[in-house]
């Protein structure tokens, strides 16, 4: 699906994160002597490596399994519809046990996994379900996992090569080592700021191209005012420490919400009724 | 005066409140794209990280702060 907004908004962020990588390349270049070639085969091998790596410890962390055909028909079924709606292949479905209501996307066009949680399942009605499914197959359909990989990519290059440019032009002295690890560090945060809030953004997308795709934003608004009032819930009536911490820094404020990758919930159930 | 002390001095106490201020910034700096942010907490929000992970992250600020402040004192020369 095409969305003129967004890609204005990646053309910015892109070009941005680009001038940061093309700075990194040139300092890696002046600093090593390495050659173009070798400095982008790198790039290329480190994202790759992410890439593979990441797909791989998210779905063995929550234990998730291949979704059995006969035993779950109908979320075979729609998300069938739902990728042929969408033009991409039908993802690698999976379940697991992840105690709370969740579900997310990994890998990319054609080669995308969708993992849902048993809690989830037993939370919504399967319409809601349909429109948690939507919003996780459009993350596949506009590469969203592909543009966080590459986006951390980016900034991890670009955090190592500040960090060496440091210790490089220094004395080696203690200061240096500190002050390269805490420049590594903010420059970090800085390039993953612009990440963060180009992935906010395809949050919005993705919960318009699911709207799109099952003809209403009604039943994803639902499923997620559902989990949130779960949420609400839970914060009011336990008590233990855990819960507590979730109460006090749970409502994002400053800082956090610049890093947040997701939007407020309610701005995305108001933008989906909408 | 030595700037580039007194340099890792201000950035070090400056990265040292963030994380104080804001364990999570730092932590989703880090993982986000290497593996889902949405993974760990509920559907539809950025996953929390435990409090163990966030009192962690605490300390490093908190020591980068102290390492902040003793290299402001070395770069004016106080010590």
């Amino acid at each position: 699906m095409r969305h003129p907004s967004l890609t204005a908004r990646m053309a910015v962020v892109g070009s941005i994160l680009f001038a940061f990588y093309a700075v990194a390349a040139v300092v890696a270049m002046g600093a090593f002597g390495a050659p173009l070639w070798l400095v982008l085969v790198g790039s290329v091998l480190f994202v790759g490596v992410q890439y593979k790596v990441g797909k791989w410890a998210a779905i063995r962390s929550v234990g998730a399994e291949d979704m059995p055909e006969g035993q779950y028909q109908e979320i075979h079924r729609q998300v069938e519809a739902l990728s042929e709606e969408m033009g991409i292949d039908k993802p690698r479905f999976m379940i697991a046990r992840m105690g709370v209501p969740n579900a997310f996307a990994v890998g990319r066009k054609g080669a995308g996994t969708v993992v849902v949680s048993r809690e989830l399942l037993a939370t919504l009605d399967a319409d809601e379900v349909e429109g948690v499914l939507a919003h996780e197959l459009a993350h596949i359909a506009n590469r969203d996992v592909v543009m966080m990989v590459l986006g951390q990519g980016i900034a991890s290059i670009v955090a190592i090569v500040a960090q060496w440019a440091v210790l490089l032009t220094g004395d080696n002295e203690i200061a240096d080592f500190f002050l390269a690890i805490v420049v590594g560090q903010l420059v970090q945060m800085l390039v993953m700021l612009f990440v963060m809030a180009i992935s906010r953004y395809r949050e919005y997308v993705a919960d318009s191209d699911a709207a799109g795709a099952i003809g209403s934003g009604e039943t994803l608004a639902r499923a997620l005012e559902k989990i949130s009032r779960g949420n609400e819930r839970a914060g009011e009536s336990a008590v233990d420490e855990q819960v507590n911490a979730l109460c006090i820094f749970g409502e994002e404020r400053g800082l956090a919400r610049l890093f947040a990758t997701h939007p407020p919930m309610e701005k995305r159930i108001e933008r989906l009724r909408s | 005066m030595d700037y580039r002390t007194l340099l890792a001095a201000v950035l070090g106490v400056g990265l040292g409140a963030v994380l104080i201020a804001a364990p999570e910034a730092i932590l989703r700096a880090h993982t986000v794209g290497r593996v889902p942010g949405d993974r760990g907490g509920e559907y539809g929000s950025d996953g929390e990280p435990n409090e163990g992970i966030r009192r962690l992250v605490r300390v490093v600020g908190a020591a980068l702060v102290l390492a902040g402040l003793y290299f402001g004192a070395v770069a004016v020369g106080a010590v």
